[in-house]
């Protein structure tokens, strides 16, 4: 193309083709095009130029030599016989390449500048969508608030800062603070006294505004916080203070610190630091108030979870208690054990299940093992327990029952174990005997709390050493699963896997039944389930001494 | 980690004794012994309890135990974990900084938490901020302590592959929620390997090992993980779809090659036909990583499992086939399903190949009888 155009004013020149355009259309059609033409001769002057040539050049003429004092980089590019130039000039990003026709130089100049802008523009726009998109995933990913608080701080460094100071309101006279020193180090939190805060005036303004607004500190402003502060911006640094608004109110305080020349931040233009400010103010305050409701929770679910086992000479004792996967902890079956207080070295022990799950059926088995450990007070025969109880919940009236076993077991020597057992709806609980037998008792009775007038059943068993009686919610037998997928684990299987426990103390037992249980299911939904199994301890195999008599290890 | 005082071989074997006899006083007796004499509590539970279990499982393996033998042994090593690790809080030295919150689980349907339980103790004793969840945790389980109680880590193990859908599930739910995540357990493969497959952020092969790492340097905050590409061909969910049935077929195909699988008195009939069961989960977690070593592992201790109860290894490829047969129109599980075929034939237990199952149109009878003469070659009879 270039050869075309640099051929016609010779073609035009000959006067061979009147129809050809002349010298003066030819001018005017070049000052048409958007580069700037430049034509030099051998020794670097300039033959010929058109419009926008003396835009980018306006020192730029026919007849003078293109040298660096008249057109910049184009004259460095000329007297360095370079073949292109990519440089700044009066404002302008010029990018030029050198074509050779004959023995001329034909020079053709773009003006990027805008193109350049735009460019970064669009990147800056990346890396700010990338910034908040990644702030947004970071916040929205935990709802702890120590965890969320972190975030905060990593996430504004370096993005918005050379560091950064998160002041949390205070609370109880002490303000929570996160901080992040440098980029790419561990956020550090700590408390200082609120009435420090009181000597940072923006901090204040910062923890009552509703909406973030950047408000500049004086060097030394900040140097009331102690230990909180993080290291000085330095001369021409700057720190900067911004509300993160919360639901209910300001989440934070966010203090940016920014040292002198750390170069641009595309990222950091206010609008950003504003809608970070937004996200990390809402994400604070949705995690400050989730961290209540879980510490409710947390505390109601401590109460309602069944205790840990006593620890009973001559009594051993197993349990596995899995609630229902979809009620996060809360479940409607309970057993409860606790050593007789006689001195006669028993325990007495409670299985049950509340009709439904979740939340709902574990305020009832509060109410059942309350009312239980208070009749233990007062009453110890079980059936008159059982009656109390029935009347109680009616008396509730919260349309709930509850299937239940009742019991105590005592050592009745020789490594021998009394059990009585009182109980109404529950599935029968099933002793195995030395060798593998499984029998069930039956103990029978109605539902606790479902009519007035109930009456309930009671049975007694003995169990010699080794031998064992459990007890298990319908949530064991009514579990559906195995080959087919639906299929109920049934009275039989949880027979035949007990037998096959024989010789295994009481802990491994349940544990156990826990697990084929749960192999039955394999995976599926099921009810809240419960067991407990009870045997008589004997003593180690071993004399006591013998293992220390083995010495230290070498 | 120097001078390390070795368990004396008689303390191993007095403690093996105990386990023998589910004598939990005597175990427990034994370890708080040593913790007085001056044993290191970490020692104790990394070069005392844990190869005495490694023992009771093999021991199980090769049916030299009862399952419930291996049960009651267990349960012992767990109490007595518990007993060391309660003897051994006083003498914990927190140092300056506040210790890194740690949060244990092992994943859904995993039961050995033994391992994990140890795992968990020893971080404890080294000074992490340590909370066990136990066996068989669920999403929705784990997610809700992350965000009450915001561990800096989460530590997960899983003891057998077939979990690896489940503990991907695990991995995803903590990193989600800003945990790195660090793995552990021979679920993972040999050098945990399929730890990487899953996205975990950190892989050990024992608890010193993640310590030291741990101290090295601390994992970043996760990003977003690449999801498994292979899934797209939706093979595992088709796998996961049709469990029920392959179980079916799988029970029918077996018992009527060996119908005295099917007798409820036989002594381990109940173990193989639950062990053979597991073959679809198998299929399923090798279609998951994409990768046939998880069915060649587990048809390796298939066949240690059977030969020591007498059944004929060659089940194990009957039981390759009827998969095979319901599952053809899958490539990436065909493909998974012929590698482990071709490896029953290089180990010498291919005695049934795909060529015959599709060839022969000879009924079950015959078929039971020919794979009967050449199973009962490598078979022997246990101990």
């Amino acid at each position: 193309m270039t050869d075309t155009r640099a051929r016609r004013p010779a073609s035009d020149g000959g006067g061979q083709a009147p129809r050809r355009p002349g010298r003066k259309l030819l001018d005017a059609l070049l000052d048409l095009v958007d580069q700037a033409v430049v034509v030099c001769d051998a020794s670097g002057v300039v033959l010929w130029c058109n419009g926008p040539a003396a835009v980018c050049f306006p020192g730029l003429r026919p007849g003078i030599t293109a040298d660096p004092a008249a057109a910049g980089p184009l004259g460095q590019a000329v007297v360095a016989s370079a073949a292109a130039f990519d440089a700044e000039f009066l404002g302008r990003r010029l990018t030029g390449r050198r074509n050779s026709v004959r023995d001329c130089s034909v020079w053709l100049v773009s003006d990027d500048t805008e193109v350049r802008r735009c460019g970064a523009e669009l990147r800056a726009e990346r890396l700010r969508t990338a910034f908040l998109s990644e702030a947004g995933r970071r916040l929205g990913a935990s709802l702890h608030h120590g965890r969320t608080a972190r975030s905060v701080v990593e996430l504004a460094v370096p993005a918005l800062a050379d560091a950064a100071l998160l002041v949390l309101p205070p609370r109880g006279g002490h303000a929570d603070w996160h901080r992040c020193a440098a980029p790419g180090v561990a956020a550090e939190s700590g408390a200082l006294p609120a009435s420090t805060l009181e000597r940072v005036p923006q901090l204040v303004r910062a923890l009552s505004d509703l909406s973030p607004r950047l408000a500049a500190c004086r060097p030394g402003d900040l140097e009331g916080l102690g230990g909180a502060t993080p290291p000085d911006p330095g001369p021409g640094g700057e720190s900067l203070v911004t509300a993160l608004p919360g639901g209910g109110g300001s989440a934070g305080a966010l203090v940016l610190f920014r040292a002198a020349g750390t170069g641009e931040r595309p990222v950091a233009d206010s609008a950003v630091v504003s809608e970070f400010a937004y996200r990390a103010g809402t994400a604070l305050s949705a995690a400050a108030l989730y961290a209540q409701q879980a510490h409710t929770a947390a505390v109601l679910q401590a109460g309602l979870d069944p205790a840990p086992l006593p620890e009973v000479p001559g009594v051993r004792l197993g349990a596995a208690y899995r609630p229902a996967p979809e009620a996060l902890g809360f479940g409607g079956d309970f057993y409860e054990v606790e050593s007789e207080q006689d001195g006669g070295g028993g325990v007495r022990f409670s299985l049950g299940d509340v009709c439904g799950k979740g939340a709902e059926a574990a305020v009832l088995t509060g109410h059942v093992r309350q009312s239980l450990r208070t009749l233990a007070l007062v009453e110890t025969r079980p059936l008159r327990v059982l009656d109390v109880l029935n009347r109680s919940l009616l008396e509730a009236d919260s349309g709930r029952f509850a299937s239940l076993v009742v019991g105590a077991a005592r050592p009745a020597g020789r490594g021998a174990l009394d059990v009585v057992l009182a109980g109404g709806g529950h599935p029968p609980p099933l002793v195995l005997r030395r060798g593998g037998a499984v029998e069930a008792v039956d103990v029978g009775g109605m539902l606790v709390g479902a009519l007035p007038g109930a009456e309930f059943g009671q049975a007694a068993v003995r169990l010699a050493r080794d031998e064992l009686i459990l007890l298990y919610s319908d949530g064991v037998t009514e579990a559906r699963g195995g080959p087919a997928g639906a299929e109920e684990y049934g009275a039989e299987r949880l027979a035949h896997d007990l037998a096959g426990c024989a010789g295994m103390p009481a802990g491994a037992v349940a544990e156990r039944i826990e697990l084929r249980v749960a192999d039955w299911l394999a995976g599926r939904a099921h009810d809240d389930i419960a067991v407990l199994a009870l045997q008589s301890s004997p003593p180690s195999r071993l004399s006591p001494g013998a293992s220390d008599a083995l010495g230290p290890p070498r | 980690m120097t001078d390390v005082p070795a368990v004396l071989p008689e303390v191993r074997a007095a403690f093996d004794n105990h386990l023998a006899h589910a004598d939990e006083a005597g175990a427990t007796a034994l370890a708080l012994g040593l913790l007085r004499s001056g044993a290191a509590a970490e020692d104790i539970l990394l070069r005392l309890i844990a190869p005495a279990q490694a023992a009771v499982g093999a021991r199980w393996v090769a049916a030299e135990w009862s399952v419930a033998q291996e049960h009651a042994a267990t349960h012992v090593s767990e109490r007595v974990v518990n007993a060391v690790a309660a003897a051994a809080a006083g003498s914990w030295h927190p140092g300056s900084a506040p210790a890194r919150r740690v949060v244990f689980a092992c994943v859904e349907g995993e039961r050995h938490t033994l391992p994990a339980r140890i795992a968990a103790e020893v971080l404890r004793l080294r000074g992490f901020d340590v909370t066990f969840l136990g066996a068989n945790v669920l999403a929705p389980h784990l997610l809700s302590h992350i965000h009450r109680q915001g561990p800096d880590l989460v530590c997960l193990s899983c003891m057998i592959p077939a979990r690896l859908p489940a503990a991907h599930h695990l991995v995803e739910c903590g990193r989600r929620a800003g945990a790195p995540v660090l793995v552990g357990g021979s679920g993972f493969g040999p050098g945990g390997v399929w730890a990487r497959t899953i996205g975990a952020d950190l892989y050990a092969s024992d608890p010193a090992v993640a310590a030291e790492m741990l101290a090295l340097r601390w994992p970043r905050p996760p990003e977003a993980a690449e999801p498994l590409e292979h899934l797209a061909d939706e093979e595992y969910f088709r796998i996961v779809r049709q469990r029920t049935e392959l179980l079916g077929r799988l029970r029918v195909h077996v018992l009527e090659r060996y119908p005295w699988l099917g007798d409820p008195g036989s002594q381990y009939a109940e173990a193989v036909m639950e062990d053979l069961g597991r073959l679809p989960d198998v299929v399923a977690a090798a279609n998951y990583v994409d990768d046939p070593r998880v069915l060649t592992d587990y048809l390796s201790f298939g066949a240690q499992f059977l030969r020591a109860r007498g059944v004929p290894t060659a089940v194990l490829g009957a039981a390759l086939a009827t998969l095979s047969e319901r599952l053809r129109g899958l490539p990436r599980t065909a493909a998974h399903l012929d590698a482990g075929r071709r490896w029953l034939t290089a180990v010498g237990l291919g005695t049934c190949t795909p060529d015959d199952e599709a060839g022969t149109t000879g009924g079950p009878g015959e078929r039971a009888g020919r794979d009967d003469d050449r199973g009962a070659g490598p078979t022997g009879e246990s101990g």
